[in-house]
C-alpha cells in the first residue's frame, strides 16, 4: 500500500490490490509472419524512391540485409550524393563497407527502367499527396506485375494516396512507416487498405521482419498511426505543462526522462535531437487531418519561444547553433552547458535540478509528489496516457501493439498501458475523475485489475472485452523472458542464471549490472560445464536480453583489489576466468554464443571461446582492454592469434598473425556490426547473423542443436610465434605512432606488454608455444600492467566517465 | 605540580629523519624550511608554551570562564598570555603572507599546535578556532570580505568562530533552522540560536568574527540548502576599526567536564548583519574543505594531552618509592624501589609512549601531505597527496583522540590515588581529553566517513595511497634480516587489513548496515596497521644508530609496539569479520 503522505485524495489504495505487477518484455508483438514466403511474393530486389534521410537510410538497410537495392532521386545526382554522404555518417547507416556496393544510385528521370525487376518499391519522397500520386502513375507503368509498392508517409491517409490509382496498383499498395534512423529503430508501422492483397502485405511483413529485423506493427489508417500520434501528444503536453507549471527545462527533462522509463533526453533534449523546426510541421499536419475536438488539436497553442528559436536558426544539435540547450566556452576553455529559460527566453548556465520528487522510488509516488516536478509528471501522464487509452481501437486493435510501438518507436522502457499498470489503472481513473476528465472505455474495462498479467507462466494482455489472452508470439521467435516466466530454472547465483530452453538446450544468462563479468558469472560457467558433462543438457547457448551482451569484466572489482594491493586476489580472478573459458571450450557439448549489443573485453572473450556464434546484426564486439590500460587476459590474445594463424588468405610465417592481432587489440577497435566482426575475425566466417533480435535465441538454439550430432570438442593446439624479434618489430611500429602523435606515453607501456605476449615471450618460432604458456604470458602482462599508475588511472577514469583516458 | 618540556628531540626526528625535509623544501615558497631555520622557531614556540601558557593551565581550569550581562571573562592571566601570543606573531604563523601571515607550512605549524595542546588546551582553543575561520574565509570569501577581515584575523587582533550546532542539530546539519534573509544591500539578516560555540564570546580580542551556517529563504530542505555567512560582533567602520555592535550576543556559557577555560557559548543572532561566504546553498561544502584541517587539529589535541600525561607519569614512576622489584630490590639503599621497576608500570608507560611517538609520526606525515597537496607544482602529486590526507583524516581524528583519552587515563593509573586528586594535575588531562573524541564529528562519525566515503571513493583510489607504499616497504625489506622482527608483524597486520577492507567493501555495497557495524573496529585496525608501518620505518632509521640513547629507546619502543600493541589487530579483524548480525538482533524495545 503506497498511500503514505496523505497529499493526494484520489489514492484509495485500490489499484494496488489488483493483479500482481508483471514485467512485460514484449519485444515480439507484431504481425503474424507466414511460415513460408507466399508464392511469387519473395522479395529479392528493392527500390527506394527519394534519397532524403529516410529514403537513403531505408535503401542502406535493405542492402545491409544483402538485398540489391536501387535508390532513385528526383534531383539529378541526388541519390549518388546521398550514398556518398552515408559512408561518412555516424551512426553509420551501413553495417559494413560491402553493403554500400549493393546500392545502385540513379536519377528518377532516367532510372525508371531499373525498377522493372524490383519486388518491392518504397516511396519516400516529399509529403505531398499530388507529388506522390504523380510518382505512383510513373511507377505503375514500369513496375513488374505483382510487385509491392509502399509509401513511407507519416501523415497522409492511404485513401488519399490511392486517389485515381488503378485497381491493380491499389491491390499491391500499402504504407510502411519506418523510424529514423531506419537501421537502428526497430519499429515498422504497416497500414493496409481495403484493397491491399493479403499476400502483398504478408510478403512485406516477412521481409521487414526477417531480413530487415523490424517489428511490424499493423496500424489503422489514422493520422500519425500509433507512435507519432501518441508521441506527438506527449511532447506537446510536456512542453505546455512545463511552461504552465514553471519548470526549468532541466527539471522538465529530468522528470520526463529516466523516472518514467523515457530516454534521458526527456522532451526538450529530444526536440534538440530531432530538430525543433519539425514541431510546427507535425502540428500543422495533425491539425489538418484530425477532428477539431481531438484532445491533441485542442491542446495546440502558439509558442513564441519555439518560433523565435526557429527564426534564429537554433533548431537543435544538427544546426550547430544549439536549441533549448546550447554550449559555450568558458574563459578557461571548458565547455559549459547553457539552457534557455522557458519564461524569459534568456539563456543561462545550466543547473542540475534539485527536486525532491526526483528521488521518489516509483511512478505513482512521483505523480503524487506535491512539488512542481510531481505535479508536472502527473499532468503530463494524465494527458498522454488518457489520450493513448482512448486510441484503442481507433489506431490499433490491441493494447500490446500500442505499447510495442511506443517502446520501439520512441525508445520508451514501458508503453502507455505498461505505464498505467505501474501507476495503477484504478488510481489513474480516480485521478482523471478528480479533474473532471472523461475516462476512456478500456480504463473502465480494466477496473481494479491490470492490463497485463502472467497466467500459468504465460504473459497475457487484456482484450477490449476485458478478458486476458496469451500474447501471440510469431513463429520462430523464442524469448528468454517467456522462458523465465515459465520458470524453467536450472541454476542461479547473484550474477548469472541457467535456463532450460527446451529440446535439451540450456541458456546461460548474465544478470549482473550491465552484464559485467564477475566471479559469479565465471563460477556459473563452471557450473554449466559440470552440469552439461553430467548430461543435464545436450547443448548450451549463452545469451541474454539485456541492452548489451556484456560490457566486459567488472573492472571496478579489479580496481578496488588493485588499490588495496591485493595482487593475489586479482591474479586468481584472472586465472579463474582463463580456467572457466577453457573448460567451456573443451566441454563435451557444443556451446553457441548469441550476442546482441556490446560484447566487449571479457564479454568478447566468452564469444571467442564458443564453438559457434549466432550474432544479432547489431552486435558491437571488440577487445577493448587497452582502453583501460590492460590486455585481454582470459585467452583473448591466444584466440586471436589462432584465428589469424588459421585464416586462409594471410601470408605464411609466424609474424603476420601476430601483427594482425596486435593491430586490432592495440587500437581497441570495436566492430560496429556483426558483419564487421566477421571481417575482423572476431566472428568466424561460418558464424551466423540474425537481423531480428527476437529471432536470435531460436536461431542460436537451432544452430546448437545442429552441432550436437557427432560433436567433438576442439583439441588444444600449440602455435609458433616469432619471439623477441617479433616484439622488436612491433615496438618499432609503436615508436612510429608516437612520432605521429597517435600514441600516448602509457600506450607505449601497454603496447610493450601486448607485444611481448603476442610474440610469445622469450620463445621464438623454432619452438612451439603451448596454450598454457600463452595464458601464463597473458596473466603476467595483465598483472604487470595493473601495477602501473597509468593503468589504474585509466581504469578509474573509465569507471567515472565511461570514456577512455588518453594518458 | 605537573611539569612540561616540549618533546623537541622527537619532533626533530619526525621532521628531519622520518619525513624527508628535502621534500618540504622543494615545494614552492618553502625553500627556507630547512632545519636551521625551523629549529629556532620551534625552540621559541616551546618557550612560549612552557613559560607562558603552561603555568595558566591549572589556574584556568580552577577559575573557569564567567559570564555577566552577556560579557564573558576568561580566567586571570589569559588576556596577558593572549597579548604575548599575538604580539609574538604566533597567530600568523601558518597564514598567507598576502594578508600578513608568515606562510609557514603545516608541517612546521603542527608541532607548535601539539605543544600548545600539551601546555594549555583551553587556551589553544581560541587561536585554533580563529584559524578555522581564517581558512574558510580565505578559501571561499569574496575579495572584499578577505581584504576587510583576513588581516585582523591573521594578526590575532580579532578572533573567529565556527557556528554550526543548534539545539536540535549536532551531527545532522540538515536540520539547521537559523535563517538569513537578504537585506537588499548585499548583506543578510541572520536570525537563530547556536549552541556549543567555542570562543563565541570572550575578552581576549577587540572583535569576534562568526562564521555561521544558515538557510536562505528559497533553500531546499536538508544539507543541500545550507549557506555560510560571516557575522562580526562589531561591524567594522570604513577605517577598519570595530564600529557598531551587531545583533549577536552570548546568552550563556556551558558548565563542562573539561576545557573549562575555553568559553563554550550559546549564541543568539537576532537579525544580525552578515555576508554570504561562498555560493548560496553550498555552505556545507565550504565548511568541508576546512574540515580536514580542523579534524587533524582535534587529533593533535589528543596527542598533546597524551604527551604531557606521559611526561608526568614517567617522572612520577621514577620518583615514587613503593615496594620492591619482583626479582629482588633494585635500590637496596633506598627504603623502597621506584615503581618503574614493576612490569605493569612499564607496560603502561610504554603503551603510552608507543602510541604517542607513532601517532606523532603519522600526523606529521599527513601535515606534510597537506602541504604537498596545496603547493606541489605537479597536479598528479597534489592529487596523490590530497588522497592521502582524505584517507587519513578520519583515522587521525578518531585514533589520536582515542589515544588521548586512553593515555591520560593510563597516566592517572600510574599515579594511583594521586592521579585522581586535583593536586597532581593528572585528572585535568583526563577531563580535558574526553571532549576531543566527541566534537568535530564524533569518532563514530569518523569511522563512518572512513568506511562509507573514503573507502569506496574513486574505486578505492584513496586506499591506494596507503596500501601501495606499505606493500612496497614490506617488499623492499623482505630480505633484510635485522628488520624481520618488524616486517613480519607488519605484514600480518597488513594482510588482516586487506582482508577486512575487501570484505567490508563487498558487504557495504549491498548492505550499508554491515559497513557501519564494522566501522569503528575497522578504523582502529587501520590505525594500528598504519602505526605499525610508521614504527617499522622508524626502526629502519634507528637500527644503524642503535648505540645512541635516543635511537636505542626508539628501537625498544618499536619492539614493544610490535609485540604488545599490534596483536590487537587480530581481535579487531575478528570483530570486523563477525558482521552486524548481533547488532541487529536485539529488538529496539528490549534496550
Amino acid at each position: 500500500m503506497a498511500s503514505g503522505n496523505g497529499v493526494n485524495p484520489p489514492d484509495a489504495g485500490g489499484a494496488t490490490t489488483g493483479a500482481p505487477l508483471v514485467e512485460p518484455e514484449l519485444r515480439a508483438v507484431g504481425a503474424p509472419v507466414p511460415k513460408a514466403s507466399p508464392p511469387g511474393g519473395a522479395i529479392r530486389k528493392v527500390a527506394v524512391i527519394g534519397a532524403g534521410v529516410m529514403g537513403a537510410g531505408i535503401a542502406a538497410h535493405c542492402a545491409n540485409a544483402g538485398v540489391p537495392t536501387v535508390l532513385l532521386d528526383i534531383v539529378p545526382g541526388g541519390a549518388a550524393r546521398a550514398l556518398a554522404a552515408m559512408a561518412k555518417q555516424d551512426p553509420a547507416p551501413f553495417m559494413h563497407a560491402g553493403a554500400a556496393r549493393l546500392v545502385t544510385p540513379g536519377d528518377l528521370a532516367t532510372g525508371l527502367p531499373l525498377l522493372a525487376d524490383c519486388d518491392w518499391i518504397v516511396e519516400a519522397i516529399v509529403e505531398r499527396p499530388d507529388a506522390k500520386r504523380a510518382l505512383y502513375a510513373q511507377l505503375d507503368a514500369v513496375r513488374k506485375p505483382g510487385s509491392v509498392v509502399s509509401s513511407n508517409t507519416s501523415t497522409i491517409p492511404l485513401a488519399a494516396l490511392l486517389e485515381g490509382a488503378s485497381d491493380a496498383f491499389a491491390a499491391d499498395f500499402c504504407i510502411t512507416h519506418f523510424f529514423n534512423p531506419p537501421r537502428y529503430m526497430r519499429l515498422l508501422e504497416l497500414v493496409t487498405g481495403p484493397a491491399t492483397r493479403a499476400d502483398a502485405a504478408a510478403a512485406v511483413t516477412a521481409f521487414c521482419d526477417r531480413a530487415l529485423g523490424k517489428t511490424v506493427i499493423p496500424c489503422k489508417d489514422r493520422p500519425g498511426f500509433i507512435a507519432n500520434r501518441i508521441g506527438g501528444m506527449w511532447m506537446q503536453s510536456a512542453i505546455n505543462q512545463a511552461q504552465d507549471l514553471r519548470l526549468t527545462i532541466e527539471e522538465a527533462d529530468a522528470v520526463m526522462g529516466r523516472p518514467l522509463g523515457i530516454p534521458k533526453t526527456g522532451v526538450f533534449g529530444l526536440l534538440d535531437l530531432v530538430g525543433i523546426d519539425l514541431m510546427p510541421h507535425v502540428a500543422a499536419s495533425m491539425k489538418a487531418s484530425l477532428p477539431a475536438d481531438d484532445a491533441y488539436v485542442l491542446g495546440m497553442r502558439d509558442n513564441p519561444l519555439v518560433a523565435r528559436l526557429i527564426a534564429e536558426g537554433r533548431t537543435g544539435r544538427k544546426g550547430g547553433k544549439g536549441g533549448f540547450y546550447t554550449r559555450a566556452k568558458s574563459d578557461t576553455g571548458e565547455s559549459l552547458k547553457r539552457a534557455v529559460d522557458l519564461w524569459t527566453g534568456e539563456d543561462r548556465p545550466s543547473e542540475t535540478p534539485q527536486l525532491e520528487s526526483l528521488s521518489t522510488r516509483d511512478i505513482r509516488a512521483l505523480a503524487q509528489h506535491p512539488d512542481r516536478g510531481g505535479r508536472y509528471a502527473r499532468a503530463v501522464l494524465l494527458d498522454t496516457l488518457a489520450y493513448a487509452a482512448a486510441l484503442v481501437p481507433e489506431v490499433a486493435d490491441d493494447i500490446a501493439s500500442v505499447d510495442a510501438a511506443m517502446r520501439l518507436g520512441y525508445n520508451w522502457k514501458w508503453g502507455p498501458f505498461e505505464l498505467l499498470d505501474r501507476i495503477g489503472p484504478a488510481w489513474f481513473v480516480d485521478a482523471l475523475r478528480a479533474e473532471g476528465r472523461a475516462v476512456p472505455p478500456v480504463l473502465e474495462t480494466v477496473g481494479d485489475g491490470r492490463f497485463y498479467r502472467v497466467e500459468a507462466g504465460r504473459l497475457q494482455a487484456m482484450g477490449r472485452d476485458g478478458t486476458h489472452r496469451d500474447l501471440p508470439r510469431p513463429e520462430g521467435v523464442l524469448l528468454l523472458a517467456d522462458v523465465k516466466r515459465a520458470g524453467q530454472l536450472l541454476a542461479k547465483n547473484g550474477s548469472a542464471a541457467l535456463w532450460d530452453i527446451g529440446d535439451g538446450v540450456a541458456c546461460l544468462e548474465f544478470t549482473s549490472k550491465m552484464n559485467s563479468m564477475d566471479p559469479d558469472i565465471l563460477s556459473m560457467i563452471g557450473k554449466a560445464v559440470s552440469m552439461g558433462k553430467k548430461g543435464a543438457f545436450r547443448a548450451l547457448v549463452i545469451h541474454n536480453e539485456g541492452e548489451n551482451f556484456s560490457v566486459g569484466a567488472n573492472i571496478g572489482l579489479a580496481l578496488f583489489a588493485a588499490n588495496i594491493a591485493a595482487w593475489g586476489e586479482v591474479e586468481s580472478m584472472v586465472e579463474q576466468g582463463q580456467k572457466a573459458l577453457r573448460s567451456m571450450r573443451h566441454a563435451p557439448f557444443p556451446v553457441v554464443g548469441a550476442p546482441s549489443g556490446m560484447a566487449l573485453g571479457g564479454g568478447c572473450e566468452v564469444l571467442l571461446h564458443c564453438d559457434a556464434v549466432q550474432a544479432h546484426a547489431e552486435s558491437y564486439i571488440g577487445l577493448v582492454e587497452v582502453g583501460v590500460g590492460l590486455i585481454p587476459g582470459w585467452g583473448g590474445c591466444m584466440a586471436m592469434l589462432r584465428r589469424w594463424a588459421e585464416a586462409p588468405k594471410l601470408p605464411r610465417g609466424p609474424m603476420p598473425p601476430v601483427a594482425k592481432a596486435f593491430e586490432m587489440i592495440s587500437t581497441a577497435r570495436v566492430a560496429k556490426s556483426a558483419f564487421e566482426a566477421k571481417e575482423m575475425l572476431l566472428l568466424r566466417p561460418t558464424d551466423g547473423i540474425t537481423m531480428n533480435r527476437d529471432r536470435l535465441l531460436a536461431e542460436a538454439k537451432a544452430r546448437a542443436l545442429a552441432m550436437v550430432e557427432g560433436y567433438a570438442p576442439p583439441e588444444p593446439k600449440a602455435i609458433r610465434l616469432p619471439g623477441p624479434s617479433g616484439k622488436a618489430a612491433l615496438a618499432l611500429a609503436v615508436q612510429q605512432q608516437v612520432l605521429l602523435g597517435r600514441a600516448t606515453p602509457h600506450d607505449v607501456v601497454v603496447c610493450d606488454h601486448l607485444a611481448a605476449t603476442l610474440s610469445g615471450g622469450a620463445r621464438d618460432h623454432t619452438e612451439e608455444t603451448t596454450e598454457d604458456e600463452l595464458l601464463r604470458l597473458e596473466r603476467q602482462s595483465f598483472m604487470a600492467l595493473l601495477r602501473t599508475d597509468g593503468t589504474l588511472a585509466r581504469v578509474e577514469h573509465m569507471l567515472a566517465t565511461g570514456r577512455p583516458l588518453r594518458n | 605540580m605537573p611539569s612540561y618540556a616540549a618533546p623537541l628531540r622527537d619532533i626533530r626526528f619526525c621532521l628531519n629523519e622520518y619525513l624527508d625535509p628535502a621534500r618540504l623544501a622543494a615545494l614552492p615558497g618553502c625553500a627556507e624550511m630547512t632545519p636551521d631555520l625551523v629549529d629556532p622557531v620551534l625552540e621559541e614556540a616551546a618557550k612560549l608554551c612552557q613559560e607562558v601558557l603552561f603555568p595558566l593551565n591549572r589556574s584556568g581550569d580552577e577559575e573557569g570562564c564567567t559570564i555577566e550581562n552577556g560579557v564573558v571573562r576568561t580566567p586571570s592571566g589569559f588576556r596577558e598570555a593572549y597579548a604575548a601570543f599575538r604580539d609574538g606573531g604566533w597567530a600568523s604563523l601558518a597564514c598567507d603572507p598576502e594578508y600578513g601571515g608568515q606562510g609557514l607550512p603545516k608541517t612546521v605549524a603542527l608541532p607548535f599546535e601539539e605543544m600548545m595542546c600539551s601546555a594549555n588546551l583551553s587556551f589553544g582553543m581560541y587561536p585554533g578556532l580563529s584559524h578555522g575561520a581564517y581558512s574558510a574565509l580565505s578559501k571561499h570569501g569574496t575579495d572584499e570580505l578577505k581584504q576587510r577581515y583576513l588581516p585582523k584575523l591573521v594578526s590575532g587582533e580579532w578572533t573567529g568562530t565556527m557556528c554550526l550546532t543548534e539545539p536540535q542539530c549536532g551531527t545532522d546539519l540538515g536540520l539547521i533552522r537559523t535563517r538569513a534573509v537578504p537585506d537588499g544591500d548585499g548583506s543578510y539578516a541572520v536570525t537563530g540560536n547556536k549552541i556549543f560555540i567555542s570562543a563565541g564570546e570572550h575578552d581576549l580580542a577587540e572583535n569576534i568574527i562568526h562564521l555561521v551556517l544558515a538557510r536562505l529563504p528559497d533553500a531546499p530542505a536538508g544539507t543541500r540548502g545550507i549557506s555560510l555567512f560571516l557575522v562580526p560582533k562589531f561591524l567594522p567602520m570604513e577605517d577598519g576599526r570595530p564600529g557598531a555592535r551587531n545583533a549577536v550576543s552570548c546568552t550563556s556559557i556551558e558548565h563542562k567536564m573539561g576545557i573549562k577555560a575555553s568559553a563554550t557559548c550559546a549564541m543568539s543572532f537576532d537579525g544580525a548583519k552578515g555576508w554570504l561566504v561562498g555560493r548560496p546553498h553550498k555552505g556545507l561544502s565550504a565548511m568541508f574543505t576546512m574540515m580536514n584541517e580542523a579534524r587533524l587539529s582535534v587529533g593533535i589535541q589528543g596527542l598533546g594531552l597524551a604527551e604531557v600525561a606521559y611526561q608526568n607519569a614517567a617522572a612520577y614512576a621514577k620518583d615514587r618509592l613503593q615496594g620492591r622489584a619482583l626479582n629482588g630490590a633494585a635500590h637496596p639503599d633506598k627504603p623502597a624501589d621506584p615503581i618503574i621497576v614493576h612490569p605493569d608500570v612499564r607496560r603502561m608507560l610504554l603503551s603510552m609512549r608507543a602510541a604517542i611517538e607513532g601517532c606523532r609520526a603519522l600526523a606529521m606525515e599527513v601535515a606534510q601531505m597537506q602541504d604537498i597537496a596545496r603547493l606541489h607544482p605537479d597536479p598528479a602529486e597534489r592529487q596523490a597527496a590530497d588522497d592521502h590526507v582524505q584517507l587519513m583524516t578520519p583515522i587521525i581524528k578518531a585514533h589520536l583522540t582515542d589515544v588521548g583519552w586512553e593515555a591520560t587515563a593510563t597516566g592517572m593509573q600510574v599515579l594511583g590515588g594521586h592521579g585522581y586528586i586535583r593536586e597532581w594535575g593528572m585528572e585535568q588531562y583526563v577531563r580535558d581529553a574526553r571532549i576531543a573524541q566527541i566534537y568535530e564529528g564524533t569518532n563514530g562519525i569518523q569511522a563512518l566517513d572512513l568506511v562509507g566515503r573514503k573507502m569506496p571513493a574513486h574505486g578505492g583510489r584513496h586506499l591506494r595511497r596507503f596500501f601501495h607504499p606499505v606493500l612496497a616497504f614490506i617488499e623492499a625489506h623482505g630480505e633484510d634480516e635485522a628488520m624481520g622482527e618488524f616486517i613480519l608483524p607488519l605484514s600480518k597486520a597488513f594482510g588482516r587489513l586487506q582482508q577486512c577492507t575487501a570484505e567490508l567493501a563487498r558487504r557495504g555495497l549491498s548492505d550499508p548496515f554491515e559497513a557501519g557495524a564494522g566501522a569503528t573496529d575497522y578504523l582502529r585496525l587501520f590505525a594500528l596497521t598504519a602505526l605499525a608501518h610508521a614504527w617499522a620505518r622508524m626502526a629502519a632509521i634507528a637500527l644503524p644508530r642503535a648505540d645512541d640513547a635516543f635511537y636505542k629507546a626508539k628501537l625498544a619502543t618499536a619492539r614493544f609496539f610490535m609485540a604488545r600493541v599490534l596483536p590487537e589487530t587480530s581481535s579487531l579483524a575478528a570483530k570486523v569479520m563477525a558482521g552486524g548480525a548481533t547488532l541487529r538482533e536485539m529488538e529496539e524495545a528490549a534496550f
